[in-house]
């Protein structure tokens, strides 16, 4: 027993010996720029939209790179969201990677200096030109890492917007249009209520909810409006017309039974399931569900843009970054232009992501098609309007309590919009606004 | 969990508290497990058939696909052996630290030991978040951000203070004879520690060896700071992959829940015995 015992710890002490030997050598990556690595990471699952285009650019890549290898390494999002600051301040940053768009995301990281600002490259290779005016504001920081600036820190090559999932089957049944305004939209809710029916999913848990919100908002506001809540040009009046009417009509939306009373739980995951198998005939969410949706929903189904809006919930894509301590720049530019020719900018579009420079000729789905020609409609009419919880840090939370009080009930939508007005202001003070 | 459970002949009138407590127990475990068996039921489901189906319908037929693609999407094989090399080191070397600072604290009766108790405590409530600028810092200093090594270091300090803390009051009671046998026998300290104390608590030390290893096994924020590079990264890390910025992949989520479980399962029940019988060690004595 004794002796047993004895060779036990003989063996975790060479195995700790061992470990540490091991340990030691690892994750040293010191060699200078020799052009002949180029380090990359992003986030995209490799089955996505994204993620196959992307496969596609690396391997063109080393096609016109012979000689340079390409450390190509999938990250998780949350170890990119909580490690970014820390890994591209050390000797560990990648030569390119994917980074979140926004103020507290590349724009705190730009401000920080820990971003190479590209603003020569992208008007010397004509990137500007590719990317559409509301597309390139969150590639765009200024001094302070506010978005809309004048200085290009990242490059998108893919865009997102809010739209409307509907099901086609169940709309032939009823013999509805597609509705073309947002009194005809509610005429088709309340036909599915009279059917027996709660006509929208929402997840009132996560993000579904605000976005309902700031899309009923959006049907009274112009951009004026979208430039002072999103760049703080003008200070924003939460009991003015735009908010007023997306707390009234999203109470409103409750109170006839368009949106379940009890949603207020609901989480996005399982709004979506439940449009996959058809409980909900309607679903007002972005163009992230597409590529799911096309592989597993049965019946037939297809999206219009929210009836009546001129602006739209949406933004460029993530970003392209290239870390100021990058060893390879000239690399790193070279694989941008490859995700920016329009081949690759075609694979997206056939794949079910948005592309911000495809040929809709080119795109061979026709649901597909239609996709990226409404993408291509907003962007024509500069419509688009962001997301309602960028404005200020922990404004998710904010808004995520706010809806449940309007979909359980709880608060007058006044009340609501006083209790979502105070952590904006808050935070445009912190910004000396 | 079917070990010892030989009951001795029940007091009179027991059968209906028996029955009572069994049908208690046998809710509490089903409540326990439930979880596991959705992750189960889960886990050999395609994506498709869970979005027609929901969480809770069986599958409509097993499917394979979904663990095999994570195992080589995040090279799984390559994870466990990280994540064991960094538990097994940690826990290994937690003890033995625990061991030398309780040797000292609880037999030696070092002075101001209460002190070092209190440090000990503090430096284990101290929420992980705050340490993290410093220790980033240091190891960028000692060119040690994103080793095995420095995720090594900084586990077997927090471990071993819990550990230290823990044995100092279990070496407070170590029988007194015992240590006088040894001096009278002219045993020197370092020889009453290796030749008496180590073997006597024995039972202790395995189950603090177990509870390192697991706990370091299941340790996410700090191997998240510090192991940058994929071939560096742990089993939770892998995990973490999966969860997207907006999209949740539920079936290969559970597919790889699977798989980051089944290691900590089997280690705990290959320690099983010297758990119990560590828990025990004190009680029958």
């Amino acid at each position: 027993m004794f002796r047993t015992r004895k060779m036990g710890v003989v063996a975790a002490a060479l195995a700790v010996t061992a470990s540490l030997g091991l340990a030691a050598c690892g994750g040293d990556s010191g060699d200078e720029g020799d052009s002949k690595t180029l380090k990359l990471w992003h986030y995209e699952s490799p089955a996505s939209g994204l993620g196959i285009a992307w496969t596609e650019a690396i391997k063109q890549f080393k096609a016109s790179h012979p000689g340079v290898e390409v450390v190509f390494e999938e990250k998780g999002f949350e170890q990119i969201r909580q490690n970014a600051g820390m890994i591209l301040n050390s000797n560990e940053a990648p030569d390119i990677m994917e980074y979140n768009k926004g103020n507290a995301s590349a724009g705190l990281l730009s401000k920080q200096g820990l971003l190479t600002d590209m603003s020569e490259e992208v008007t010397k290779r004509g990137w500007d030109a590719k990317t559409p005016a509301s597309i390139a504001i969150t590639s765009k920081y200024d001094q302070d890492g506010i978005m809309g600036g004048d200085k290009w820190y990242g490059v998108t090559n893919y865009g997102e917007y809010v739209m409307v999932y509907y099901n086609k089957d169940e709309f032939k049944k009823l013999n509805l249009e597609v509705p073309t305004t947002l009194a005809e939209f509610e005429t088709v809710m309340q036909r599915f209520k009279d059917a027996g029916k709660t006509p929208l999913a929402v997840g009132g848990a996560e993000y579904p909810a605000q976005q309902i919100f700031y899309q009923l908002a959006l049907s009274q506001a112009n951009t004026s409006f979208v430039d002072d809540y999103q760049l703080y040009k003008n200070k924003v009046n939460f009991q003015g017309p735009e908010l007023t009417n997306g707390a009234n009509k999203f109470a409103e939306w409750v109170s006839k039974g368009y949106i379940a009373k009890d949603s207020a739980g609901v989480k996005a995951e399982d709004m979506g399931v439940s449009f996959i198998q058809g409980n909900a005939p309607i679903l007002i969410s972005g163009s992230w569900w597409y590529g799911r949706f096309s592989e597993e929903i049965k019946y037939d189904w297809g999206t219009f843009l929210f009836p009546g809006n001129k602006l739209n919930a949406g933004s460029g894509g993530n970003l392209w970054v290239i870390p100021s301590s990058s060893k390879n720049k000239s690399l790193a530019y070279d694989f941008i232009e490859i995700t920016m020719k329009p081949e690759i900018q075609n694979l997206i579009g056939n794949s079910g992501g948005v592309p911000i420079g495809a040929d809709p000729a080119a795109i061979t789905d026709a649901k597909n098609k239609e996709l990226i020609e409404n993408f291509n409609a907003i962007n024509t009419a500069n419509g688009l309007a962001f997301y309602p919880d960028w404005p200020a840090p922990g404004y998710y939370d904010v808004l995520v309590g706010g809806m449940q009080n309007l979909i359980n009930g709880s608060k007058t939508p006044q009340a609501v919009l006083d209790e979502i007005a105070t952590p904006y202001n808050d935070n445009l003070a912190s910004l000396g606004k | 969990m079917t070990s010892s459970e030989t009951v001795k002949p029940a007091k009179p009138g027991g059968l209906a508290t028996k029955t009572l407590v069994l049908t208690g127990l046998t809710i509490f475990t089903g409540l326990v497990l439930a979880p596991f068996l959705v992750v189960l039921l889960n886990a050999f489901k395609s994506s498709e058939d869970y979005s027609q189906g929901g969480p809770l319908s069986l599958p409509s037929a097993i499917y394979f696909q979904g663990m095999i693609d994570f195992w080589n999407r995040v090279e799984f094989g390559e994870k466990l052996w990280n994540s064991f090399l960094i538990s097994a080191s940690v826990a290994v070397l937690a003890v033995i630290i625990s061991v030398l600072n309780a040797y000292a604290i609880g037999i030696g009766r070092l002075r101001g030991r209460t002190a070092f108790l209190m440090f000990f405590l503090l430096a284990n409530l101290l929420p992980q978040e705050a340490l993290v600028y410093p220790l980033y810092y240091l190891s960028k200093q000692f060119d040690l951000y994103n080793t095995r090594l420095v995720v090594i270091i900084i586990l077997t300090a927090i471990q071993a203070a819990f550990g230290t803390y823990l044995l100092s009051s279990v070496f407070r009671d170590f029988p007194p004879s015992l240590l006088e046998a040894a001096a009278l026998d002219g045993a020197g300290k370092l020889r009453t520690l290796i030749r008496v104390v180590v073997p006597t608590s024995w039972p202790t030390l395995s189950v603090l060896f177990t509870f390192f290893f697991i706990w370091t096994w299941n340790e996410f924020f700090l191997p998240l700071i510090f192991l940058i590079d994929n071939d560096l990264q742990t089993v939770p890390l892998a995990l973490a992959v999966l969860q997207g910025q907006r999209e949740v992949d539920i079936t290969t989520t559970a597919a790889s829940a699977l798989l980051g479980i089944v290691p900590a399962v089997l280690f705990f029940l290959i320690f099983q015995r010297t758990l119990t019988r560590g828990v025990m060690s004190g009680a029958v004595k």
